[in-house]
């Protein structure tokens, strides 16, 4: 049989192939220009790191320069991390003595991190006249987001506020006056039915208005004075009557469709997650949409001409006007922090405490809803609303006092993991609201019996 | 030699010819799909109903108008020059200390006999069977100890102490050559390390290929070791720069297919010229056909 | 004993690696299994409360553990037997062969990260390519990654897709079989398929072992694909149990029990290589 002959001498191709490219790579990579970047060697490092990427990646280093600036005591250093793996390189660093003197996080993380002493309380950083103006002015809905046990372990930089964004032209062409949003969900779902658009098939084509899987009775529960946690007592509360209420509406709406025929519809359009041009919304796949205030940049950026408008999301009839679910970035200053002076004083900075104005404008560079009323009525953050009108409906519903983030329990992972899972699977039709509420109670007391046998102090 | 007809021949060449090609299709296709997104412009990705185009006719295949573009510009927007050099550097260094150690281990498992000799192999394997996760913390507790935070020692220093998988390759490898050949360099005097050096290894170039080629792979591949130990920007490799990549540029299909592509070609390239030495054969009788 | 100190001589690097950088973390391990460790406190003694916990209190450690003894029992002997078909197929002398090599080997080392979106993209149910295809054979495709019933064999076919690396080491394998042996054969007057069952399969089955072992114990700690993809949904059916264990470590902060579920798999993960190395005297031929 005719073979390929091969000589013992060619056997070193192989290896010769590895030296090759090793070489080759060498020499190439040096083509490449460097980068430079400004230092500051004389001065205290500050290390910040931070999961912000793309675009945002940017403003953060905008930010840290005008920090650099701003004083010559220290360097502020900004690491970007991947978000798929920020947090466990952040848990072993500090697990490892060597952690960030800041970080800018967005996860729930802070009970469970605070309960285990890997965060530093910020109050205690904070001038007396500095803790009031923060108690005093801060929108409620950032307090909640930071604090944990009257402590406050987190700064927002940048708290996330929702509200529909609709298509005016859809409603006319439905003979439907688009200056007027509805006024109460009852009103909004009803127009939404007459929106939607099927191809002969039966397929989706359009969807008016459908309310969003996740986050799901967080959002829409407050309209009705409910939700998954009582802020005042500081109870969760999970299968309560308004909760069963609004989880079947949840349910009901997707069922009306099809969730097959949803899932189909929403898988054949653009992620939208890129941040640019790629939003479905554009395309005007949907009427209306709930979604973030951060759209209002992007739209400016990359749809320029778009014609649409913005509402707040509306309560179910007698409900409070501004109301809703929150989530935002926020900076923490770990424990064990070399220079945590430093972190404080950066943080400081961004978040406006001591001088409101000046911090104003980095709100508008990352389309962030501001901290204070203060950051908001200035005069640089003004002019970006008369640019972005939209954007008013947002700092309406932020500054509210209904609207909550995720339960402040230090098991808030497993708490929103489960949570999810459960409306997930009541929306999927796999369990009927009422039990997957049941389930979802159950599972929750389970994990408090596991906590009192493992000794935590709850 | 045997003669077959020619054209019986041709014709078993052909057939041979049509089930690779017809199994290599379900291999190729997302490859191909890959190579023309990143080619395409968003304006060909991004139909206007904000529908996400349909691929499924040759027509969409082919990037419509081409751009080229996506590369140049995908090379520019990470510090490539410097996270290539990291990254050549690591895996030059992984490969020499991998394949070296491995080997020397592999031959004490394979061809030499001791009190313990089983037991200690079957302890190695088992070293591979405990998620990592776990031991995260104390491996990184003992390196911040030993001072190699913030370096790269944590990536280099461990591929000198020898790789299970490698290992037990090569131990698998080593046992196909016969003993006969040891024995009569140990006859002619010579000592343990001589007979490894000089009449092991060169048998067994294709199997240290293959763990050369592995390891570089290994380590081009690894973004997670550099992530968890450096913090110098400086430091960072081609894999943790692709991540960051790929989490910046979500919905920019083609910008994410050019940074992908050019993170596979010189792997590619690698393998394609370093195949002959793995058909080459031990030629143990030194009959040539 | 002059034996013995050569054998340790050359076993030497390996020891030192396995002093200082397994056996102590294995060992400190070990005793955080048995403690409520987050990480960044002291460890508290808890005893044996997180191994009764996972047992009897914790329904998806069974699910996990069932998915992926599932997955190690499917994807195991597919990929065993797809990359010893594909290596033989490749062995042939003709010529090309090395442009068809390559191109079933590049699956195997495209980045992880790029595969996942590639794959995402591909089983899309509305605009992917797989349910394209199917459309044009009258098929309407399943939902893939988004449908409980075939997320997880969504993840096989892409566990298959990688065949290459595999396939890679039988062929430099096949290549270490001595020709004399097929000359032999071929004069004792075997058929090609008599060569392939009596020479070629024997010869090369220290390298199935090798792929064997090292697939089962990577079937078992199957993490990344579904990290990165499906987040151990739809409905937890592609929750594998190194996901699992992932999520109790770095997202609850309970690496203790971690801990505890990490030996555990250790456990199941060295009674089937243990069988696997018994069972080698009935079929593993050592040549030479």
């Amino acid at each position: 049989m005719a073979g390929e002959r091969e000589e013992n001498g060619k056997g070193f191709n192989a290896f010769l192939a590895l030296a090759i490219v090793i070489v080759a790579g060498f020499a190439f990579s040096y083509l490449q220009p460097q980068p430079t970047v400004k230092t500051y060697p004389s001065r205290e490092k500050v290390i910040f790191w931070h999961m912000w990427t793309a675009e945002w990646k940017g403003v953060i280093d905008k930010i840290a320069l005008r920090f650099n600036e701003s004083q010559d005591k220290y360097e502020v250093i900004a690491l970007s991390i991947p978000s798929s793996v920020a947090d466990s390189k952040f848990l072993l660093a500090v697990a490892g003595g060597n952690p960030p003197d800041v970080m800018g996080q967005w996860s729930p993380v802070i009970p469970k991190w605070a309960e285990s002493k890997l965060l530093q309380p910020l109050d205690g950083f904070m001038t007396p006249v500095e803790w009031q103006y923060f108690q005093k002015y801060a929108y409620p809905a950032a307090k909640r987001i930071g604090m944990y046990k009257g402590k406050l372990y987190g700064i927002p930089s940048g708290m996330n506020a929702f509200a529909c964004y609709y298509m005016p032209k859809q409603f006319v062409d439905a003979g439907l006056d688009p200056n007027k949003f509805p006024d109460t969900l009852e009103k909004l779902t009803e127009i939404g039915h007459k929106l939607n658009r099927f191809d002969d098939k039966g397929n989706l084509t359009r969807i008016g208005f459908l309310p969003s899987q996740w986050p799901g009775v967080g959002m829409y529960a407050p309209g009705y004075g409910g939700g998954y946690y009582d802020w005042k007592n500081d109870k969760l509360t999970i299968n309560t009557p308004i909760n069963l209420k609004v989880l079947t509406y949840l349910v009901d709406e997707r069922k009306r469709l099809g969730f097959d025929n949803v899932l189909r519809f929403e898988s054949g359009l653009n992620s939208g997650s890129s941040g640019s041009v790629d939003w479905p919304f554009i395309s005007g796949a949907y009427s209306i949409t709930l979604d973030g205030q951060w759209r209002v940049e992007q739209l400016r950026k990359f749809a320029p001409d778009l014609k649409y408008k913005t509402a707040p999301l509306p309560p179910p009839a007698g409900g409070p006007k501004n109301y809703g679910w929150t989530n935002g970035n926020f900076l923490i200053i770990p424990k064990g922090a070399k220079h945590s002076k430093g972190a404080w004083e950066f943080i400081k900075f961004w978040s406006g405490i001591a001088k409101p104005e000046r911090a104003a404008e980095f709100y508008t560079w990352g389309g962030w809803i501001p901290l204070f009323p203060a950051e908001a009525n200035s005069p640089i953050f003004k002019e970006y609303v008369k640019k972005n009108p939209e954007f008013q409906t947002f700092l309406n519903v932020a500054a509210s006092e209904h609207i909550y983030p995720i339960p402040p329990v230090p098991y808030q992972v497993f708490l929103s993991d489960r949570i999810g899972r459960y409306e997930d699977l009541a929306i999927r039709s796999r369990l009927t609201p009422q039990e997957a509420l049941e389930q979802l109670d159950k599972d929750i007391r389970q994990e408090l019996d596991r906590r009192k046998r493992y000794h935590y102090n709850d | 030699m045997i003669r077959t007809k020619s054209r019986r021949d041709a014709f078993k060449r052909l057939f041979y010819h049509g089930v690779l090609i017809a199994l290599s299709i379900p291999f190729i296709l997302p490859l191909i799909w890959m190579l023309s997104t990143s080619l395409k412009s968003d304006s060909q990705i991004y139909l206007k109903g904000g529908q996400a185009s349909s691929p499924v006719s040759i027509k969409a295949l082919i990037p419509h108008p081409v751009k080229f573009s996506n590369y140049p510009e995908a090379m520019q927007t990470v510090p490539f020059g410097l996270y290539l050099r990291n990254t050549l550097f690591l895996c030059t260094m992984t490969v020499l200390g991998a394949v070296l150690s491995s080997a020397i281990v592999a031959y004490g498992f394979s061809r030499l006999k001791f009190k313990g000799r089983d037991v200690l192999f079957y302890v190695m394997i088992s070293t591979m069977a405990l998620p990592g996760q776990v031991t995260m913390i104390p491996v990184f507790a003992l390196f911040r100890w030993l001072g190699w935070y913030g370096t790269f020692l944590p990536l280099i220093i461990p591929a000198f102490c020898g790789n299970a998988f490698y290992i037990f390759l090569l131990k698998q490898f080593f046992a196909t050559i016969p003993e006969e050949l040891s024995e009569a360099a140990r006859l002619d005097g010579a000592s343990e390390w001589r007979v490894f050096t000089q009449v092991l290894l060169p048998l067994a170039k294709p199997a240290l290929a293959t763990c050369a080629l592995f390891q570089f792979l290994g380590t081009w591949n690894d973004f997670f070791g550099p992530l968890l130990y450096i913090n110098d920007p400086n430091k960072y490799t081609l894999a943790y720069g692709l991540q960051q990549f790929m989490s910046s540029y979500g919905g920019k299909w083609a910008s994410l297919m050019a940074g992908a592509c050019i993170f596979t070609v010189p792997i590619i390239i690698l393998f394609f010229f370093a195949q002959k030495t793995f058909i080459q054969g031990i030629s143990t009788t030194g009959s040539k056909n | 004993m002059k034996k013995n100190l050569l054998g340790y001589a050359f076993l030497s690097p390996w020891l030192i690696g396995f002093l200082v950088f397994t056996l102590i973390p294995f060992v400190v391990s070990i005793y955080l299994s048995f403690t409520r460790y987050e990480v960044v406190t002291s460890p508290v003694w808890v005893g044996t409360a997180n191994y009764g916990e996972m047992f009897s209190r914790d329904p998806i450690f069974w699910k996990a553990l069932v998915i992926t003894l599932k997955y190690a029992a499917v994807a195991v002997p597919l990929g065993t037997v797809a990359g010893v078909g594909l290596a033989l197929l490749l062995n042939a002398d003709i010529r090309g062969m090395s442009v068809y090599r390559t191109l079933f080997f590049i699956p195997s080392i495209v980045p992880m990260v790029a595969t996942s979106v590639v794959f995402i993209w591909i089983l899309n149910p509305q605009i992917g390519l797989v349910n394209g295809i199917l459309k044009k054979f009258g098929v309407v495709g399943p939902a893939w990654l988004a449908d409980p019933k075939y997320a997880f064999w969504s993840l096989v076919m892409m566990g298959l897709w990688s065949v290459g690396g595999s396939m890679i080491i039988y062929l430099a394998g096949l290549k270490d079989v001595p020709p004399h042996l097929y000359e032999a054969a071929m004069i004792d007057g075997a058929s090609s398929f008599q060569r392939l069952r009596h020479v070629t399969l024997p010869m090369i089955t220290p390298v199935i072992f090798f792929n064997l072992v090292m697939g089962v114990i990577g079937a078992f700690q199957y993490f990344t694909q579904a990290y990165i993809m499906t987040s151990g949904g739809p409905e937890d059916s592609t929750m594998f149990y190194a996901l699992y264990l992932f999520n109790r470590a770095w997202r609850y902060l309970d690496m203790g029990y971690a801990s505890a579920m990490a030996w555990v798999l250790f456990i199941v993960i060295m009674i089937c290589t243990g069988l696997i190395f018994k069972s080698q005297k009935k079929w593993v031929h050592y040549g030479g």
